[in-house]
């Protein structure tokens, strides 16, 4: 263990004192500069101000990126569905920046949370921290709330860090994609959490696969195999439905997307990347539900699906993802041209291409997802704004068209899936009583 | 399913390390790494009767967010990517389930288990140029683990100490630090005294923050296995270890 355990008691108990005062200084001098209804979010004290909406492990994760991102970066908001997930936030965050400080022997770093009193529980909480004053954003809740955080975020003329995926059905996605478009008229950035778009060994083998490393491109295999999801959560008794579908949020589609969507849309993303971002014909495909346990907390969710897309120029793309305990495991991409095929195993750093003219990756791992928020605050700073909005709906409807014909068993184009109506989310979300989705059965589910 | 395993008994004896003698105890030792045959067993609770049931309260790993065999292979070949919180939790599992004291060797243990008892750094009179005869190193390994056993064993019976995975061991260090050097280490770093500490890079691309205490996500190489006491142990306790195994299915 570090010497500035976090857990030691005595040093939490001094830093917190430590971390309070300086942070009300810090929001004292802020507060004499209010700059609401800025665009660009560059304020005369150089601060970019970030709020986070999601407060679970993926967003404490990419809260200390964004405060590791820009030397003026501060945490300024703070919102959750549930009160008790702002707190470790906070703390984990906090720790986070008292350990930079104990490395560097600087006192800055912690000196970047000026949460106050900013924090806020409940549906309406992207509203309080848009509202709050904050320049960038961070979108980290399950994905079913995606679309409308960040409508509501781009009116708010906000910068942007949305996770993947960016919407569970097609009435979303299109709403991100407006979105997206509206964010470039703004001149906002919008960053995706599609994060091996930034990871260097990948970069350097999509570029190989672009400039002809392996000829013409014919054939894609993705595959996403892994053993499950966090455990699910019992039901309490005090929880509603909808409460214990959202503490469950993984395991019921309508609110996760299921995991070839939430998950595996990763090795998806990858397909759509080698294939340049054009867009699939149709896909067809099968899966189903055999290992997870029929239990309440285990939702609707499918364990497994294989998929197959078409391209117009020929090119087909298998994707296989399961979640299967107790099985060997592969997040793995293999790509086959005309003059030779390129094996992709970022997991174990293999970047290889087999052919006429053989070749192996030498980049450098890099840490993604703390490079994802380099490019956006450096974006930000220089007014240059990265837009991933495209790609990222894409991406997403991608997987979800995947999804479309396994639960359906048909056959579906790429406009039937971007023109779709069927909303996975018809009854607004509150608290209170909320019918289980059921598991979707081929040929008796209406899913496009 | 039925995981055989076995294991070797290694003599007593005092080696000589950088802070003076050390006497090294009369141990049991499995003659491989832990594959992940039996380290599944440990994470799905295949040891448990029902799903979702455990009585004992064993502190178990959560599921894995990356692909843990990395790909590699699973049958037959090392458990990899594990903590050290959770090869010790190994232990702590199967000392339960079994009644024996279970852990993890010492650095002075598994540098002495790894040489077999001989004097330098490596078994069987190889060296960093001979290798390939007892280990997977940079330059055999293809860039990959191997199943379990493939290579000679040393004196003890003892495979893969030399290369394969690093194997977590127990000591005071700040960080936990793993012996032997794995598939992707130059020969010269899998020498029996080779150990590496971990280092944050090893479990960069875990998204979640707090980082998983289970898993880590960018660390290929590492692995574990397990000694037991010799001294007093009941005979009948080590013989039902088998069976513990073997009945989880």
């Amino acid at each position: 263990m570090s010497s500035t355990n976090p857990t030691d008691p005595n040093l939490l108990m001094s830093r917190r004192v430590f971390t309070a005062s300086t942070a009300a200084i810090g929001a004292a001098a802020v507060f004499a500069q209010p700059s609401f209804g800025r665009i660009k979010g560059l304020r005369e004290e150089n601060t970019l101000r970030v709020g986070v909406v999601g407060c679970g492990g993926r967003g404490t994760g990419a809260v200390i990126q964004a405060l590791k991102a820009d030397t003026g970066s501060v945490l300024w908001a703070m919102g959750d569905l549930f009160e008790e997930k702002i707190e470790p936030c906070l703390g984990y965050t906090r720790d986070a920046m008292l350990d930079l400080d104990d490395e560097q022997g600087t006192a800055t770093w912690s000196k970047k949370i000026q949460v106050g009193d900013r924090k806020f529980h409940g549906f309406n909480a992207i509203h309080k921290v848009l509202a709050s004053g904050v320049d960038v954003i961070i979108l980290t809740t399950p994905p079913a709330f995606r679309p409308e955080h960040l409508k509501h975020s781009v009116e708010a003329n906000k910068h942007v860090f949305c996770e993947k995926p960016v919407a569970v059905d097609a009435p979303g996605v299109r709403s991100v994609l407006e979105s997206a478009r509206i964010a470039k008229t703004k001149s906002l950035s919008l960053m995706s959490g599609f994060c091996w778009r930034y990871q260097d060994q990948v970069k350097e083998t999509m570029n190989a696969i672009h400039t002809g490393g392996i000829g013409k491109l014919h054939t894609i295999q993705t595959t996403y195999n892994t053993t499950g999801w966090v455990e699910p959560k019992q039901r309490k008794a005090e929880w509603s439905d909808a409460e214990f579908q959202l503490r469950n949020w993984q395991y019921f589609n309508p609110l996760s997307a299921d995991h070839v969507a939430e998950q595996a849309v990763h090795a998806i993303d990858w397909q759509a990347w080698a294939m340049q971002d054009q867009t699939p014909v149709r896909c067809f495909g099968v899966g189903g539900r055999q290992t997870r346990p029929s239990l309440d907390e285990t939702g609707n969710v499918w364990d497994h699906f294989s998929l197959i897309y078409e391209y117009a120029d020929g090119v087909r793309a298998y994707h296989m993802c399961r979640h299967w305990p107790n099985t060997p495991s592969d997040n793995s991409a293999y790509f086959q041209g005309s003059e030779g095929n390129c094996t992709m195993q970022p997991w174990n750093g293999t970047h290889t291409i087999e052919g006429v003219n053989p070749w192996k990756g030498n980049a450098v791992s890099n840490d993604m997802y703390q490079r994802e928020h380099d490019v956006l605050f450096n974006s930000i700073r220089k007014n240059a704004p990265v837009n991933d909005g495209t790609f990222m709906s894409h991406t997403s409807l991608l997987a979800i068209m995947g999804r479309m014909a396994a639960y359906s068993g048909k056959v579906v184009t790429w406009e039937q899936a971007m023109n779709s109506d069927v909303s996975l989310n018809t009854q607004p979300w509150e608290f209170g009583n909320r019918e289980a989705p059921t598991i979707p059965v081929p040929g008796s589910t209406k899913e496009i | 399913m039925t995981e055989s395993f076995s294991l070797v008994l290694c003599p007593e004896s005092t080696i000589e390390t950088e802070s003076g003698l050390v006497d090294v105890p009369a141990l049991y030792v499995l003659s491989t790494e832990v594959t992940w045959d039996l380290y599944d067993i440990y994470v799905y609770k295949l040891d448990e009767p029902e799903a979702g049931s455990d009585a004992d309260a064993i502190s178990r790993p959560s599921k894995p967010y990356v692909p843990p065999d990395r790909g590699f292979g699973h049958e037959g070949y090392p458990a990899i990517g594990m903590t050290f919180l959770a090869a010790k939790g190994f232990c702590d599992w199967l000392s339960i389930k079994s009644g024996l004291e279970i852990r993890l060797p010492s650095r002075a243990e598994w540098t002495y288990l790894a040489t077999g008892g001989e004097d330098g750094d490596f078994c069987c009179g190889t060296n960093e140029d001979s290798l390939d005869l007892v280990g997977w190193h940079s330059d055999n390994s293809e860039h990959s683990t191997h199943p379990v056993g493939l290579l000679a064993a040393n004196n003890f019976g003892l495979f893969d100490m030399h290369g394969n995975t690093a194997e977590w061991v127990s000591s005071d260090t700040r960080k936990p630090i793993a012996f032997g050097g794995g598939y992707r280490d130059s020969a010269n770093d899998c020498a029996g005294t080779s150990f590496q500490k971990q280092v944050s890079s090893w479990n960069q691309s875990d998204p979640q923050i707090p980082k998983s205490q289970w898993w880590l996500a960018d660390c290929s190489w590492v692995g574990f296995r397990f000694v037991i006491e010799a001294d007093g142990i009941d005979q009948q306790l080590l013989e039902g270890l088998q069976n513990v195994i073997n009945e989880s299915d």
